[in-house]
């Protein structure tokens, strides 16, 4: 809403009120005020001009004009404009003049004509093309003010000097969108009670009710009257009521639609003109759901299918209206218009909204419909913007109205108390202070005790519970002296649950192994969404997904991962370690889930390159050391990894990770069909790995219980075997494990080796095995009889040989 | 030429010999010649025979002073033969110092997350807990328990990702409030949370919108909370989040589960309240939402309202980024190109 700050003073003494302070105090304790615009800011020289000579230059569309701007000899200008004529009062810019957009004018020759100023049109003011009336949207502005003297600023009469305050408006406070409820909150804050006057209508026409009906459903229309008026004779408005429309964003028209316009401005009420001689067949007005298959154009030429819950206008017969959203076509007021059928009513909100938003045809009507309107307005509205049509556009307003309905509302009445007041505000009001509070903002207060009750007024149907009265009180004694103090909430305990202090530490590992943390989306395609896990659930997908690249609700957290390596590889950057900690969802029996996964992805080098050439390519075993690190870290032990193949991983260099016979992870290549076939990848090799941590934070360590050093020398002992190609690490290393007894404390492989020097099919491996007995020093003879057994028993089940 | 000018000369001559001696090896062979068991000295003993009886005495002592001499410049000789030796050896060793080093990557932390996780410690530290929602939420918690009851205007559809009929995307961290009210045993004391998380909205996705972002809750009920300890902990936030010497106001606002409801501005970083492009000059920028928990809230959660009451807030921790880091696009968070998330890794946290 842009409310005018001339327009206010209508209402209230402006006097002392500075624009830009009354727009902080608005936003500070009323309804956020956008900006303040002041139109006439940097401009300069522009004054009133009359033409009075006006002659078409040959072979151009340029006239030469002599105009009188007040000086003592007229100025010659030359003006483009195709409507520029003798006798008109326009707007002339002098040289030296200042326009919107740094523009100057200055002293200059067209054609060889000497041209002194400039004759504008609006739009040259800085009006925006959505005001300016349109029979000078392309060409020069002409006033009809016998007022106006050649010389005077035009700044005043176009309303320039005005401020313009734009209120934007949260959904409970539609109260202010309209003039009078813009006075009414002003009102409160400079501490003066509102100019808001009834109007007395004298009826000048015959009787009209006699022969018209109009029906109305109470339930979708509670309130809907008629009047009408004969004689209107269309031409433009009176130029401060066009002021008024234009300063508020608001195209003028002509003075009917202007009056209807000007009306729902001031009071909020959204008004109706239509043409009368469309219902001399019907005499009716039926307002009603709309019937399938029913069609109305509206006054934009849209041609709509009505809904079974559009509420529309008919003639009995026809659809003659979108109720509450827009008139149709038919009924349209014209110039040809001399009767007309006024209606100011109150539509259902929830209907008209969704007639708005189903038919993409929201108004400005519709936005006040769908917000409530101040049901007291009603009568008001439709008196006025007869007044106003008998004033401006000479018609007869006919005797009678027609109310087809006429529900009353009844004020709300809140009972609260000072204490309570005070309590949830943390303030110490007395009954007074909060009396005089309420006094501002115009409402009726019955103070009993410590008890007050509020009748609220039907403007503010914004109000019903008492926490609506702290509100108010609270905003109007000012946020800004209201104390700042701190939650007397008694001893508690502050902190996260265990879990996510397990995820951040897992997070802080990651990061201090040189990843760098990222946050992707959770929705993807349902292809990803269900790709890189073991077993696939059923896909949670969302309903009009905005793309098809985000339909499904991922299940791993790899697929986003790959977005932002194939990301940084498209802008270079090619050397990724990443990692993100998120979640993944997926549906099983019916019921959605949700688990923290961890995730982590590495391209390039292990480190910097460098100048020494000792670069580490990453490859399937530093991410596993990495991720053995992580284990390490968090004390996870036992882990095992099973060569499995697994949807988008290298069928051959990919891992499922386990504890305890339970999957909760993989590690391993991406398939090289998807790194080889996705030009983002150029063939790169990537490895992931990615952990449910749902199954891995219960395995964490908790705490640490802390034993002394070894105080006995460990003993190493090395071992080479050759065994069958394959033979795997994980059962030699099991074998050893079983068979060495209670004082071995570690397996190392120390060496891998298959190739020329030994027979096909078979490989070598090497072990260091390390024992420690932390009671005493260990004998070779312990240490020799321990290996003896590991040796005995690599022979016998994986028929080594010990070389 | 007598003993004493052959001691004189072997003087003279020895100590030039040790000092010319350029090694270790060659160095012996003087202490052999000099000192050694057939050396100078030794033979001028042997000739001691030759010398008058008288004179013996001063000829021995002579030798044996001139044995600790030259017994003394071998050693500090040796002493510095090796000592050069060390230093020819270190000087073959020498590196240039100016080369780079080999450099590990180092990790860095989300920009969101340093902001999540710098105010659940500023938070904890004020006793909250840390409390998490499921992200697939039902229309229930999502809208009904925080006062959004079916057909409100709020509860468009359209900016919404439903799931099926009665669940979605959650569109606020709100329903954790809603969850976390519910269990809360009131008997066991009062209630203070915040909630972080991602949120979701049907919003196609440009520089200034996300259809995913973080958000923070924030909840306090107990039976003495009001808006003036809304406003001193808000004020606390902005202070610790944005700096000391900003100045903030609360504005009245609008949400369905507050009331009353505020909106916080603090005063702008980048031009102080005088007026930029980034506070639209009006010198001020909105940071959060919060206000007084509705009563509809708090019964819908089973709290008696004439009991009980708090304050709630919300903020976006994607927007307390942007605004700190003068960050220009949101997607920059999500699109998470390395160049852009290691530059933070210079922020203390
Ligand atoms: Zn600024």
């Amino acid at each position: 809403m842009l409310v005018s700050y001339n327009w206010l003073k209508d209402f209230l003494n402006m006097d002392g009120v500075d624009p830009y302070a009354l727009a902080e105090k608005l936003t500070r304790s009323g309804v956020e005020i956008a900006s303040t615009v002041h139109p006439e800011d940097g401009l300069s020289k522009l004054v009133v001009g009359h033409i009075l000579t006006c002659e078409k230059i040959e072979g151009t569309h340029l006239n030469k004009t002599t105009v009188d701007v007040g000086e003592d000899e007229a100025r010659q200008i030359v003006c483009g404009a195709p409507n520029v004529a003798a006798g008109q009062d326009v707007i002339v810019a002098l040289p030296g003049a200042h326009l919107p957009g740094g523009i100057k004018i200055k002293k200059g020759k067209l054609r060889g004509i000497e041209s002194n100023g400039m004759i504008c049109g609006l739009q040259e003011l800085g009006f925006s093309d959505s005001v300016v009336p349109p029979k000078y949207a392309d060409g020069i502005w002409v006033f009809h003010d016998p007022d106006l003297k050649p010389g005077d600023s035009v700044f005043a009469a176009l309303g320039m000097d005005d401020y313009v305050l734009d209120f934007d408006i949260t959904p409970n406070r539609a109260d202010t969108s309209s003039m009078e409820g813009a006075a009414y909150e002003v009102g409160a804050l400079i501490d003066q009670k509102p100019k808001i006057e009834d109007v007395v209508l004298k009826e000048d026409g015959a009787d009209w009710t006699g022969d018209f009906t109009a029906v109305a459903d109470e339930k979708i229309a509670p309130k809907y009257y008629l009047r009408k008026l004969t004689g209107v004779k269309i031409a433009e408005s009176p130029l401060w009521l066009q002021v008024r429309l234009w300063n508020a964003g608001i195209r003028p028209i002509n003075n009917v639609v202007d009056a209807t316009n000007y009306v729902m401005l001031l009071t909020g009420q959204p008004m109706h003109a239509y043409d009368a001689k469309l219902f001399d067949k019907t005499k009716k007005i039926e307002v009603r759901l709309a019937k399938e298959g029913e069609k109305l154009q509206l006054l934009n030429e849209k041609e709509i299918d009505l809904d079974p819950q559009d509420i529309v206008i008919t003639d009995g017969e026809q659809a003659v209206g979108l109720a509450g959203v827009m008139g149709g076509l038919n009924s349209e007021v014209t110039e040809e218009t001399t009767d007309v059928i006024l209606e100011a009513a109150v539509f259902d909100p929830a209907l008209t909204r969704k007639a708005a938003l189903r038919h993409d045809n929201r108004t400005d009507a519709s936005a006040l419909f769908e917000k409530g309107i101040n049901w007291d307005n009603t009568q008001k509205a439709l008196d006025i913007c007869a007044l106003i049509l008998r004033a401006n556009a000479g018609a007869t307003v006919l005797a009678g109205e027609i109310k087809a309905s006429d529900l009353d509302k009844e004020a709300v009445v809140i009972t609260t108390t000072a204490s309570r007041t005070n309590k949830i505000l943390g303030t110490d009001l007395s009954m007074d202070e909060i009396v005089k509070i309420l006094g501002k903002l115009n409402f009726p207060v019955a103070v009993n005790g410590d008890e007050y009750t509020v009748t609220v007024p039907n403007r503010r149907w914004d109000i019903f519970i008492d926490s609506d009265i702290f509100e108010e009180v609270g905003r109007i004694y000012g946020y800004d002296n209201i104390k700042s103090t701190h939650p007397a909430t008694g001893e508690l305990i502050g902190g996260y649950a265990a879990d996510e202090v397990k995820v951040r530490h897992l997070r802080q590992l990651l990061e201090g192994q040189g990843l760098s943390e990222t946050i992707n989306y959770s929705l993807t395609s349902e292809e990803l969404a269900t790709t890189f896990v073991k077993k696939a659930l059923a896909p949670v997908k969302v309903n009009w997904p905005l793309n098809s690249a985000r339909t499904t609700m991922r299940q791993n957290l790899i697929c986003g991962l790959l977005d932002t390596v194939a990301y940084n590889f498209a802008r270079k950057q090619t050397e990724l370690q990443l990692f993100e900690n998120g979640r993944v969802y997926d549906m099983e029996g019916g019921d959605y889930h949700e688990h923290e996964h961890l995730a982590a992805a590495y391209v390039g080098l292990a480190g910097e390159s460098n100048w020494q050439h000792k670069d580490e390519v990453v490859d399937f075993y530093y991410v596993k050391g990495q991720l053995e690190d992580v284990f390490e870290m968090i004390g996870v032990k036992d882990v095992e990894y099973r060569a499995e193949a697994i949807k988008g991983m290298h069928p051959t260099r990919t891992a499922g990770i386990y504890v305890n016979d339970e999957y909760i992870g993989l590690i391993g290549q991406i398939s090289p069909v998807l790194t080889m076939t996705d030009k983002n990848f150029a063939g790169k090799e990537i490895y992931v790995y990615e952990l449910n941590l749902d199954a891995l934070l219960p395995l964490m360590a908790k705490g640490v219980k802390s034993k002394p050093a070894p105080k006995y020398p460990a003993v190493q002992r090395d071992l080479s075997i050759l065994v069958d190609e394959d033979v795997t690490n994980a059962q030699v290393e099991s074998c050893i494990k079983e068979n060495a007894g209670k004082y071995l404390v570690s397996v190392e492989v120390i060496d891998v080796y298959q190739g020329a020097h030994l027979a096909a099919g078979k490989k070598s491996l090497a072990y260091r095995l390390t024992f420690l007995n932390e009671a005493e020093t260990l004998t070779d003879a312990v240490v020799t009889k321990a290996t003896d057994n590991v040796q005995a028993a690599l022979e016998e089940k994986l028929e080594a040989n010990i070389r | 030429m007598d003993l004493f000018d052959r001691l004189k000369d072997l003087r003279e001559q020895g100590l030039a010999e040790i000092k010319e001696a350029e090694s270790e090896k060659s160095l012996n062979d003087v202490r052999v010649k000099l000192v050694g068991k057939k050396g100078e000295l030794t033979q001028i003993l042997h000739q001691m025979k030759d010398v008058a009886p008288e004179k013996r005495r001063e000829v021995g002592q002579k030798v044996n002073e001139l044995r600790d001499l030259f017994n003394e410049k071998l050693a500090s000789a040796k002493d510095n033969l090796i000592e050069k030796a060390i230093e020819a050896r270190l000087e073959a060793e020498k590196i240039d110092v100016t080369l780079p080093g080999r450099r590990k990557h180092v990790g860095s932390k989300h920009p969101i997350r340093i902001i999540q996780d710098d105010l659940e410690r500023f938070f904890i530290g004020m006793s909250y807990q840390v409390v998490q929602g499921p992200e697939i939420e039902s229309e229930h918690y999502n809208f009904e328990m925080l006062n959004l009851p079916k057909d409100h205007p709020a509860r468009d559809m359209q900016a919404t990702f439903y799931v099926d009929a009665d669940h979605l995307l959650r569109s606020q961290t709100s329903p954790v409030q809603a969850r976390t009210m519910e269990k809360h045993d009131f008997d066991k004391g009062d209630l203070k949370m915040i909630s972080p998380g991602k949120v979701y909205r049907r919003d196609d996705d440009d520089a200034t919108h996300s259809h995913q972002f973080m958000q923070m809750e924030g909840l306090v009920v107990g039976k003495n909370i009001s808006l003036s300890d809304l406003k001193g902990t808000l004020e606390l936030v902005a202070k610790h989040e944005f700096g000391q010497d900003r100045e903030t106001r609360l504005r009245p606002s609008y949400f369905p589960f507050t009331e009353p409801s505020v909106e916080m501005d603090v005063s702008c970083f980048e031009c102080g309240g005088k007026g930029c492009a980034i506070c639209k000059n009006t010198g001020w920028i909105e940071v959060l939402g919060a206000g007084i928990v509705h009563p509809n809230v708090l019964s819908a959660a089973g709290i008696d309202p004439s009991v009980y009451s708090g304050f709630a807030f919300g903020l976006g921790l994607d927007r307390f980024a942007i605004l700190k880091y003068g960050i220009d696009d949101i997607r920059d968070f999500y699109s998470d190109d390395v160049r852009f998330l290691q530059q933070f890794r210079q922020e203390e946290d």
